[in-house]
């Protein structure tokens, strides 16, 4: 169970942001991520926050969902502030510890960096939360079709994608199960010295690899026996439908944005 | 047979297909199906059920013979038609053992819209088809769900909905049970025979004879070839041929031989409502039937079937259920109260064991609350409880892959929470996990089953030895140098059985052994795990069969992640736990419903049976005018 990732964690809800277009969707979680790096004072650090906050709620989403979401990279984020602690020199020295300095900048940085990165995290879970695995691969597959033209396996990626996502919880928990009875037959993963552990992970990747190639003949037989024949045939149950919602929510994100972005080069430089 | 007026919806004519190196899995097969007709296929594992089923699903294409299915003319002469293929599949549907392969998205209800969506169907349509077959199979609630987080039978009901969605004429159902445990195999049964309403072409292949019962025709397949084919009474009746197939024959039919046997006037049937009501007319004639009761048997037949082949849970008198902790104290009370066993060392104790998955979120649940039992050396003990009852995580506690938040698990008396002690004891729990058979990896079977002895670091004859101790005992020496992946299904679990046992374990424990086996490959496995528990082993056996339960000598009835009630299987299986067990939907075993059923029904009391021969054994006393002492003992 510990190797489940919390990939595509749909949360079945109806509100404003579950029914916009995955395709709005995607076009705004990526302008936020991007403008995220754009970040470099309070007052857009406030902004951005706040414009994380209010989405959540609009979202309707447990904010518990939210923050577990979030969880894993907390840590990085930890690990990647402690190194802007240290190594960003800039500004007054409020510590000096033998080699170990630190500075306002560096104290600075690391608050700042790690925050705006979380403004990021958000913004991807909402997303993943909000729309449903087929969803998002129906947006990749629209938004790839014109390249379908020149050869490009645009719909084959699409459903490669989903089934991916389908199969990680399913292979993850084998891989667990597997690991286990090699541990319970002397085989240990999880201890002994570092060959024995290395020793251990042939068995372990062969098991695994056998299981997906059962998966994957199975799967053949399922797509078959459901007369799956790629995309010419195929009427989608909820096919994509551009809105007046869409384009408002994504001209509302972009404005933001827009704003956010500006802020850094409006906010006088003392402030920071 | 072309003359009738029956429509036919797949019409099979001296079908031949083989997959090479000598392996014909079809010889030769003729086989008419029907409109709305509903056909089990039963036969031993590589018989060409599977095979079979394929072809008749479009799947596959025979080498020789003519096939037309749907109408259409797939297969001329071993030719085949692939135009015909591809507007025949879009009337056929198929959903097949394993539920994780057939599920193609990760929401419910778009994973029933797939097909309905690859078939063009418009949008309105398939949001009907989606709610309507959701409903079908009961699923309507999970319609958001996350399938990989349902259990095997929920799966295995939203496959059927995605393949009914696609309202094919001809619906292939490949072992669709025989992953899942007793719950999840009643609930498909039930999804079927929802289905003969609807006008499918039912075509089901199974291992289980029960579920054979309620087909309108069995076939019976033995190297590719259909060797019996009727009614299921006709086929069932065919005695000494199901026997040399090693098939398990339907309860009902097996007690009725018996019966016939001792000479008890009833006649051959596999009903279950024809014996028993037979069976207390007979007794009646002898005027053994209580008076008041008799009336009541009328009644009886449609009550009888509901239970037995369908096992459906029926309402029971509470006052039985409020009864029952006081005889499970008791039970337990009585397998700890043996002196002789206190000295030694128990080869398993757990000590107010509780354990739980999530233990940093608040509000969780436990998935084990305290637990205290001691399963001493040399038992058989098997373990039952429903999905979710916490079984498998009681195992892997006693196997120490996970250590307790709270109380001691001692493992011949060695407390396993320390690290030193539990590299003591690699080796001495062996563990075979759910379908240990997915792990083989080696190059040969003999190399997978000396990995365990290998990792004890044994010298190289001694690991030999051992390995080819263990494959002699589950009579896979013969194979010792093949490649693991060209065993049967059967034969795989066997060699990864042999890896455990090659390390010599003084405890073994199985998590479900039996799942998916044929009955051969359970019968052969019953009797290895009863000669290594001759040999002083002691067996620890998850299982949902209660009727394996009952040769155990300590039964462990867990529920919510605690002992409901614990005990030797008569102390368990007692007709006063009836109500409690069918609560918590586990049922008792055949014999004992049966006989609990017809002393309802106004038979004298016959004490308590477990198995079928007790059961038999009673009755003919009974008959004979004498009175049944209660059964008592370990169950033979």
């Amino acid at each position: 169970m510990a190797f489940r990732i919390t990939l595509g964690q749909y949360y079945p809800s109806n509100s404003l942001i579950h029914r916009l277009d995955p395709r709005a969707k995607i076009i705004a979680a990526l302008l936020v991520m991007i403008a995220v790096f754009f970040i470099n004072n309070p007052v857009q650090l406030l902004l951005g926050w706040i414009g994380a906050i209010v989405t959540t709620l609009l979202c309707r989403v447990p904010v518990s969902k939210v923050l577990t979401a979030v969880k894993p990279v907390i840590y990085m984020l930890c690990i990647l502030a402690f190194f802007n602690l240290l190594l960003i020199r800039e500004g007054n020295v409020l510590v000096s510890f033998g080699p170990i300095t630190i500075t306002e900048g560096g104290a600075w940085g690391a608050i700042l960096y790690s925050l705006r990165l979380v403004i990021g995290v958000v913004a991807a879970a909402l997303l993943l939360l909000s729309t449903t695995p087929t969803e998002i691969t129906d947006a990749c597959d629209a938004g790839l079709a014109p390249l379908a033209r020149f050869g490009f396996p645009a719909h084959e990626l699409a459903m490669i994608f989903s089934l991916m996502l389908r199969f990680i919880p399913t292979i993850a928990d084998e891989a667990s199960a597997i690991i286990d009875a090699q541990t319970s037959r002397g085989g240990a993963l999880a201890a002994g010295s570092f060959v024995h552990r290395v020793k251990s992970i042939g068995p372990v990747v062969i098991s695994l690899l056998a299981s997906s190639l059962r998966h994957a003949s199975g799967l053949s037989r399922a797509l078959d026996a459901r007369c799956y024949e790629g995309g010419a045939t195929r009427s989608p149950w909820h096919p994509l439908k551009w809105e007046l919602k869409d384009t408002l929510a994504v001209i509302c994100v972009a404005a933001f944005v827009g704003v956010l972005i500006a802020l850094r080069f409006v906010i006088p430089f003392w402030l920071y | 047979m072309s003359f009738e007026q029956v429509p036919l919806s797949a019409c099979l004519r001296h079908v031949t297909l083989d997959y090479g190196a000598g392996i014909v899995a079809l010889d030769d097969v003729s086989l008419e199906l029907k409109k709305g007709e509903r056909l089990c296929v039963l036969g031993a594992n590589g018989s060409g059920k599977s095979t079979l089923g394929s072809v008749i699903c479009g799947l596959l294409a025979p080498d020789a013979g003519d096939v037309s299915i749907v109408g259409e003319h797939v297969c001329v002469d071993g030719t085949p038609n692939y135009e015909a293929y591809r507007s025949a599949r879009q009337k056929l549907g198929l959903v097949f053992q394993n539920p994780d392969d057939q599920i193609v998205t990760s929401i419910v209800d778009e994973d029933v819209a797939f097909g309905p969506e690859n078939l063009g169907v418009g949008a309105d349509e398939i949001s009907r088809r989606v709610t309507r077959e959701l409903e079908r199979v009961a699923m309507q609630d999970y319609a958001k769900a996350d399938p990989t987080r349902l259990s095997g039978g929920q799966k295995q009901r939203v496959a059927i909905a995605g393949a009914l969605a696609m309202e094919p004429e001809v619906l292939v159902l490949d072992e669709p049970g025989a992953l899942l445990d007793v719950r999840g195999r009643r609930g498909i049964m039930r999804v079927m025979r929802e289905l003969s309403e609807t006008g499918v072409t039912v075509v089901h292949i199974t291992h289980f004879m029960e579920e054979a019962l309620e087909a309108d025709r069995v076939a019976i397949m033995n190297h590719g070839k259909i060797t019996l084919l009727g009614t299921p009474s006709e086929v069932f009746s065919h005695n000494d041929e199901l026997e040399s197939l090693g098939l398990e024959k339907p309860f009902a039919t097996r007690l009725a031989e018996r019966l016939r046997k001792r000479e008890l006037n009833v006649p051959w049937t596999c009903s279950a409502d024809v014996l028993q009501a037979s069976i207390v007319q007979s007794f009646a004639h002898r005027g053994l039937v209580k008076q008041d009761s008799q009336t009541e048997t009328a009644a009886l037949p449609s009550t009888v079937a509901a239970e037995t082949i369908a096992g459906a849970p029926q309402p029971q008198a509470s006052t039985q259920g409020a009864a029952q902790p006081q005889a499970s104290e008791q039970g337990a009370a009585q397998a700890q109260a043996q002196p002789k066993e206190q000295l030694q060392a128990a080869a398993i104790e757990l000590q107010h064991v509780s354990y739980s998955y999530n233990r940093l979120e608040s509000g969780h649940k436990r998935t084990i609350n305290d637990i205290s039992t001691r399963i001493e050396a040399g038992e058989r003990v098997a373990i039952v409880g429903q999905t979710g009852s916490g079984k498998s995580t009681l195992v892997r506690l006693i196997c120490s892959l996970e250590l307790p938040d709270e109380g001691k698990v001692l493992i011949n008396g060695i407390d396993n929470s320390h690290k030193r002690a539990r590299r003591q004891l690699w080796g001495k729990v062996g563990y075979v996990m759910q379908h240990p058979e997915r792990q083989l990896f080696a190059e040969t079977v003999a190399e997978d089953v000396a990995y365990g002895p290998k990792n004890l670091g044994l010298a190289a004859d001694e690991v030999e030895r051992r390995c080819n101790e263990a494959l002699e005992l589950v009579g896979l020496a013969h194979r010792k140098d093949s490649s693991p992946f060209k065993l049967s299904g059967g034969q795989q679990r066997l060699a990864a059985i042999a890896g455990i046992l090659a390390m010599a374990p003084n405890t073994i424990v199985l998590d479900e052994p039996m799942a998916g086996l044929d009955p051969q490959g359970r019968l052969q496995l019953r009797r290895i795990l009863k000669s290594i528990n001759a040999s002083g082993v002691t067996v620890v056996q998850v299982t949902h069969s209660m009727e394996s339960a009952t040769h155990a000598n300590h039964v462990i009835v867990l529920k919510d992640g605690s002992i409901l009630m614990e005990g030797s299987p008569r102390e368990v299986f007692s007709p006063a736990n009836k109500a409690l067990l069918r609560k918590t939907g586990l049922g008792i075993p055949k014999p004992l419903a049966w006989s609990l059923d017809l002393e309802e029904a106004g038979v004298p009391y016959l004490g308590k049976p477990l198995t079928t021969t007790e059961l038999s054994d009673a009755l003919k006393l009974s008959y004979a005018g004498s009175s049944v002492p209660s059964y008592e003992g370990e169950v033979g």
